[in-house]
């Protein structure tokens, strides 16, 4: 039944408080800098199929995928008052490891079935592994961390201890991740108690049929979008450097079929799983997809599942974006997902040139540093995401030094970073010169470069390295990234994209991010 | 529009010799002046002039007061935030740690639009070629590793003059845990004789982008508040003049020319100041400001004080100074409503602003909240601004019917839905500033105010669960006011970084920071004994990254403990806090000044009736003359009381009753 304009807008107002306010709790109450000062995190509200109905608008790589980690927490356990499940497992329904989700259910008084979920996720430092920070350049999951298939941590209100004390012992910083879990744990408390109240005050049936209505209604605008595109087949393809484990390029590449207010979206032909961590499981290429279809919308789609109902996903099984277990996945979220979402780009700048910008960076350009800090005494793990250069633009240059398409995390203040780790930021500007040259310029990439104060184990996990983020309409490609050791002579020597090394106290790490691709022939 | 005297002005009784206070805020549209001659109240309205705000300011005050001189002039503006919205401020070079120099273009990293296909940012304040990098690196303990040559210096200083630079700002990492690099560069900058902004002068705080925006904002904004300023205090002659300060306490000229940073959010500040010096003699102590104008609404909370917040945005520019937390949305009457391509309908953020405005004015045929009002019979056609501006319902009734067709509605209900929606908006920004700040709105009064606030604020408090409303005599004046009875004040903060901290230890390192403001509080004519210093500080478990505030005294411990437990649900009183940083907040109260008393009123008689839409139907509805309601009115609604500046709607689920200072209390039956 379609919901009358006023009610849609009305309880869309509602639901979205609702993961807004969840959003605030967590982020307040996060303890690592990862989701304090990054806010490296997503909350989310859930009708009764699990299907999402309010997100904040927090990182675009949980917008699709956090679905499916409900979707199994439902599948796999019969979720009772009280009980919150968790789940990592990037082969039900996770992303990567790191990335852990936690589901609650939402009972209303006298019903034993959920009426809606809570969900949220969030980036822990660390889950275990081969390597601190658990973005290790693995070859097969099991040295990527703990593994959790949904699993309860919360039985009838009451923390699993044991559960709890399993997850604690496989990874590094246990403190650190009990606070956060408790954060998450917090956000959903919030989410579940609000949804009850707004029942409470509502009517159980009226918020039941705007759930359904606020996802009739973004599919109802997703359409709309898809017939302003011409129909037709719209094709490409893009690269990623290697996997680290000597790939060579690996390629992927997509078909959209747009036509009748619906599109398929078909990523046939793309290369086979790697050895290395960049494989994509399907819960990735779905976000990416997710995320280009909302840019796409002029509107102001509400972030819910009724979003992708006019699109067909087809993810052929064993490939490079939708990896089978035990395939290594580390880097699938954070890089290989910047990867379909710039070469859906290139196929829809056929299809609505007017709008598509050249790529972007198109790596997070993620840099892990661990080990014992003999200052304090302790155990450290320090993850960042560097940002590189926007794409330009039909009108606009490119942004430099800035996050795009699927993360959008903030950087650790260098004076926050000084103070807790055993290192010291001798670098952090624009990349100068690094974005593509056309009619508007791909923005700069960044440079930042760490010196170790300690010796210290730094795992690399970048991309655009080797191929460049590609121009539109005869603009040039933005720089390629690069990484160096700086011995402590000042002697530099190239790293490549995807590395693990040891450094000792007074070496540096520099990181130099992609630029972005310009737009247009330069006059 | 020739400024108009209020009927005090008649007064004549007042001695010559009387203490004479004045309070004055500038805005886009009208200067309002309120003073205080021993004990009588005066009050100006006149238009601003934008070209040189000065003027207005000083005709109003010399119209106001006559022969009489002010003893004390406190000033609210929007001439900093002017600067800054129009980036009109001075050419500022930045001096920072070499290696750092794009910190204020790179900021951290992350863009504002989430799912923008091609995300911008404001352009910084500083172009690349006027940020300068030198040596010197302070650790985060604050050893300096390596100091500043004397060469390095000379060459900095002539590439600053080389370059013709207005203002500097000055922001060396980790300056807050030794601001010997950053006082070691002020001396030897002061030889260009420019406006010089030093981080740890202004905010001796870990986190370096946010001071460093902070500075350089104050170094774009100073040269252009000096001019007004100094302007301004020679046209006040020998009254001592004070600022507000975005966070609703004043400071002397010498400190706002200094700081101008702290100024840039004054206007808004000050009107929930004035709320809040109004509020006891309104009978509430905690309230949340409603304050609905043509294109936007501000709300924010007062629970017995003005809530504070750590960090701004102006412009889009990170200003890390406290400032009252004022949250502001994109909706207000001139919000055009439309039904969009998934059926659902929206309202604003596009505006019909006030040209073309509402359909209804005349000119525009978009459907505005305004126009929804009017068919709604929640506006009085003839009575719109005391009758002085024609309103054409014809045409709002054109407009809305675009709307009704896609709703299927027509008329009242196509307006119902329009006022829903609009009243959802403020809903959730009201929520925003209560429960994600961990307070229940139905512990509060709602004061209502700004052109469109009385018309939706009864509704509005039903949907919050809010039992009482007050809607202020004198609405336009809550600035003025504000800045009248402002305490003055001074806030120091510092970062410090301890592990379970003593009392004592805290205190001693406060010291400084009690000796500095009190010396300031002096210079601006406070006498030490009227200080009042309050300490607090940011505290966190330790290895979390966000501070709760807690007042300090023998107890902060627990009381942090408990604060934990009560924002976030949770406390761990077993593990070891971290005192982050020092907050000194030091101040003069001010003695409230009492307004004016309201005469008998006459016996309330409704001018007219007027279809209304009550609830979801419509029925005939008296209208009252604000003017006529006493403090022997009680009325119940539904009704409809017009004034000058706005229209009120009272829901039939209220009751109105008038105090005597004039305000309108509409209490839940």
């Amino acid at each position: 039944m379609k919901l009358d304009p006023v009610t849609l807008a009305v309880m869309n107002h509602r639901l979205a408080a609702i993961a807004d306010e969840m959003g605030v709790v967590l982020g307040q109450t996060g303890y690592s800098p990862n989701i304090k000062e990054r806010r490296d995190y997503s909350c989310a509200l859930f009708d009764q199929q699990g299907e999402l109905v309010a997100q904040a608008a927090h990182i675009p790589v949980h917008l699709g995928s956090t679905p499916l980690s409900v979707r199994a927490a439902i599948a796999h356990l019969e979720l009772a008052p009280g009980d919150v499940a968790a789940v990592n497992d990037p082969f039900a329904g996770g992303t990567h490891l790191p990335d852990v989700t936690v589901v609650m259910p939402i009972f209303l008084e006298g019903e034993d079935r959920p009426f809606a979920y809570a969900a949220n996720r969030a980036h822990h430092a660390d889950i275990g592994g081969m390597a601190p920070g658990s973005m290790a350049l693995s070859t097969e999951i099991y040295q990527e961390g703990f593994r959790m298939p949904p699993v309860r941590i919360m039985v009838g209100g009451r923390p699993a201890r044991d559960v709890m004390a399993l997850f604690l012992a496989n990874t590094r910083v246990a403190e650190e991740r009990e606070g956060d879990l408790r954060a998450q744990l917090a956000a959903l408390s919030v989410g579940a108690q609000r949804t009850r109240d707004l029942v409470a005050g509502l009517g159980r049936e009226t918020v039941a049929r705007a759930m359904e209505g606020l996802k009739e209604y973004a599919e109802r605008l997703m359409a709309a979008e898809l017939r302003k595109i011409p129909r037709g087949v719209y094709t490409a393809s893009d690269q990623l450097d290697d996997d680290g484990c000597g790939s060579g390029p690996i390629t992927l590449r997509v078909a959209i079929r747009i036509g009748g207010g619906r599109a398929t979206v078909d990523f046939s032909g793309s290369a086979a799983q790697v050895r290395g961590a960049v494989n994509a499981n399907y819960a990735i290429t779905l976000s990416a997809v997710f995320y280009v279809m909302k840019c796409l919308a002029a509107e102001a789609v509400p972030a819910n599942e009724g979003l992708m109902r006019p699109i067909r996903l087809v993810a052929p099984e064993g490939s490079i974006v939708n990896a089978r277990a035990p395939a290594a996945v580390a880097g699938g979220n954070v890089e290989t997902s910047q990867r379909i979402v710039d070469v859906l780009l290139r196929a829809l700048a056929k299809a609505a040139p007017e709008r598509i910008p050249a790529a972007s960076s198109g790596s997070m350009s993620n840099l892990t540093i661990g080990g014992y800090d003999d200052f304090r005494q302790r155990h450290f793990s320090y993850y960042e995401t560097i940002a590189g250069g926007a794409g330009a633009a039909p009108g606009y240059p490119g942004a430099s030094g800035l996050h795009t398409h699927m993360t959008n995390t903030l950087n650790t203040p260098i004076e926050a970073l000084e103070a807790y780790y055993p290192m010291r930021v001798t670098e952090y500007r624009i990349r100068r010169g690094s974005g593509g040259r056309g009619a508007f310029d791909g923005g700069d990439g960044l440079v930042r470069e760490i010196e170790c104060l300690t010796e210290a184990n730094v795992s690399l996990l970048t991309e655009r390295r080797v191929t460049a983020p590609w121009g539109l309409a005869g603009g040039g490609a933005g720089a390629c990234g690069a990484n160096f050791r700086i011995a402590r002579d000042g002697r530099r020597r190239r790293l490549p994209g995807k590395t693990n090394v040891q450094l000792a106290a007074g070496e540096r790490i520099r990181i130099e991010t992609p630029g972005g691709g310009a737009y247009g022939r330069k006059r | 529009m020739a400024g108009q005297l209020d009927e005090a002005a008649d007064s004549t009784r007042a001695a010559r010799s009387a203490t004479v206070r004045v309070g004055i805020d500038t805005g886009g549209t009208f200067t309002d002046l309120v003073a205080t001659i021993g004990g009588e109240l005066r009050v100006l309205k006149l238009p601003s002039t934008p070209d040189d705000p000065a003027r207005a300011v000083l005709q109003g005050l010399s119209r106001l007061l006559g022969d009489h001189s002010a003893e004390r002039i406190t000033y609210s503006t929007t001439v900093a935030t002017n600067v800054l919205l129009e980036r009109k401020g001075a050419r500022v070079a930045i001096v920072t740690d070499r290696g750092f120099e794009d910190l204020i273009e790179i900021g951290r990293q992350n863009r504002s639009e989430l799912y923008a296909l091609a995300p911008t940012r404001p352009a910084p304040l500083v172009p690349r070629h006027l940020r300068f990098g030198v040596g010197g690196r302070t650790r985060f303990d604050g050893e300096v590793e390596a100091s500043l040559t004397d060469a390095a210096l000379k060459r900095l200083r002539a590439a600053l003059r080389r370059h013709r630079v207005e203002a500097i700002a000055v922001c060396m990492l980790h300056s807050y845990a030794n601001p010997r690099t950053e006082k070691a560069l002020a001396e030897a900058l002061q030889a260009l004789e420019l406006p010089l902004s030093i981080s740890h002068r202004l905010l001796p705080e870990y986190r370096e982008y946010e001071r460093l925006s902070t500075t350089v904002v104050n170094a774009y904004v100073a040269p252009r508040m000096v001019t007004h300023l100094e302007r301004l205090q020679e046209g006040f002659g020998g009254s001592r003049m004070r600022v507000m300060q975005s966070n609703g306490s004043a400071i002397g000229v010498g400190q706002a020319c200094a700081e101008p940073v702290r100024t840039i959010l004054s206007g808004p500040a000050a009107g929930v100041v004035g709320a809040g010096a109004l509020a006891r003699f309104m009978g509430v102590e905690r309230f949340i400001t409603f304050d609905m104008g043509g294109t936007s609404t501000d709300v924010a909370l007062f629970d017995g004080r003005a809530r504070l917040r750590p960090l701004s945005h102006p412009a889009g520019y990170p200003v890390r100074t406290p400032v009252i937390d004022i949250h502001t949305v994109g909706a207000g009457g001139g919000s055009i409503a439309r039904i969009d391509a998934g059926g659902s309908l929206q309202v604003g953020p596009q505006s019909a602003g006030a040209d073309p405005g509402p359909a209804c004015y005349g000119r525009g045929v978009a459907p505005t909240v305004t126009d929804a009002n009017l068919v709604a019979g929640r506006l009085v056609a003839d009575r719109f601004l005391g009758g002085a501006m024609p309103l054409y319902p014809a045409r709002a009734a054109k407009a809305l019917s675009l709307l009704g067709r896609a709703t299927k509605s027509a008329g009242a209900a196509t307006a119902h839905g329009v006022i829903r929606v609009v009243n959802a908006t403020m809903e959730r920004a009201i929520r925003v500033i209560t429960v994600e700040r961990g307070f229940d709105p139905r512990d509060f009064a709602l004061l209502a105010f700004g052109g469109a606030g009385p018309m939706h604020a009864s509704e509005l408090a039903l949907d919050l669960g809010i039992r009482h409303v007050v809607l202020p005599s004198n609405p336009g004046l809550l600035c003025a006011w504000g800045a009248l009875g402002a305490p003055v004040g001074r806030e120091l903060s510092l970062t410090i970084r301890e592990t379970d901290p003593q009392l004592h230890a805290l205190e001693r390192r406060a010291q400084p920071l009690i000796r500095r403001a009190r010396a300031e509080l002096v210079a601006e004519g406070a006498r030490a004994a009227d200080i009042r210093h309050e300490l607090y500080a940011d505290i966190r478990y330790r290895g979390q990254s966000f501070e709760l505030e807690v007042r300090l005294d023998a107890g902060f411990v627990e009381a942090f403990h408990e604060q934990h437990r009560r924002t976030f649900g949770h406390a761990t009183p077993e593990a070891p806090i971290e005192v982050v940083n020092l907050r000194l907040r030091s101040y003069v109260p001010a003695a409230a000044v009492p307004p004016r008393r309201r005469g008998r009123s006459r016996a309330a008689e409704p001018l007219g009736r007027l279809r209304t839409l009550v609830g979801a139907t419509t029925r005939m509805v008296p209208i009252f003359e604000r003017e006529a309601l006493g403090p022997r009115t009680r009325l119940a609604g539904p009704l409809i009381v017009v004034e000058m500046s706005a229209t009120a709607y009272v829901a039939p689920e209220f009751t109105l009753r008038c105090d005597d200072y004039g305000n309108l209390h509409l209490e839940l039956r």
